[in-house]
């Protein structure tokens, strides 16, 4: 276990975002404040299979909830200045600041699996939904 | 609440609809003055609006979006 040891990640290890499926160092700033980093290291192993979240495609979600919210609000209230107050007080409540660090090590591993969630995320993003539900239900849309 | 919130309650809906009716209220937001405003079109739109987010959002909570597979 000396000298040249195979690393199935070496190339991640010195320089960042230079694999995104692997390795995601994603640092994101929305509307609110939110930090994912994931770490997922695999030395000397092979036939590793890792499951793990799209930060990416998570923010997305989330960027899509709240411009539905934010369309929501346009056109029921308008662009009026009751409209941007409402608007305004629900980011005050949607406004988050979490911070979310996952370190996974697979080192002399054969034929395994990886799966991780980011579970910060994931609750953010259904709390978003479930205010964007409430508005609607009770302008009796759906 | 609809049904297409069952699978989604990070927060109980009771706390939500608080922040929500307070939000309203408190801005002297007037519901049932809004919903005769919305046109038809509107609603379906708004209405399948929100039936996709919660598909989305149901399938990024039920599982994992990226897979990596290492064939070495």
């Amino acid at each position: 276990m000396s000298g040249n040891k195979w690393r199935a990640l070496d190339h991640c290890h010195n320089t960042r975002n230079n694999n995104a499926d692997v390795q995601q160092n994603g640092e994101q700033l929305v509307s609110n404040k939110q930090q994912s980093y994931e770490w997922i290291i695999v030395r000397d192993s092979e036939g590793v299979d890792i499951q793990t979240t799209d930060t990416q495609a998570a923010l997305s979600l989330q960027l899509g909830i709240q411009a539905a919210i934010a369309a929501v609000i346009s056109v029921t209230i308008g662009d009026t200045d009751q409209g941007k107050a409402v608007a305004q007080d629900m980011k005050q409540y949607i406004k988050t600041k979490q911070r979310n660090v996952q370190k996974t090590i697979v080192e002399g591993s054969r034929n395994i699996t990886v799966t991780t969630t980011d579970t910060d995320l994931a609750v953010n993003i259904q709390a978003l939904l479930q205010i964007l539900i409430t508005l609607v239900a009770k302008l009796d849309i759906l | 609440m609809s049904d297409s919130s069952k699978k989604t309650n990070a927060i109980p809906d009771k706390v939500i609809d608080l922040i929500v009716s307070n939000t309203l209220s408190k801005n002297g937001v007037d519901l049932e003055e809004i919903k005769g405003k919305l046109t038809a079109e509107q609603k379906q739109s708004l209405k399948e609006l929100v039936e996709e987010l919660t598909l989305q959002v149901d399938q990024f909570v039920d599982k994992p979006t990226s897979r990596k597979k290492d064939s070495k």
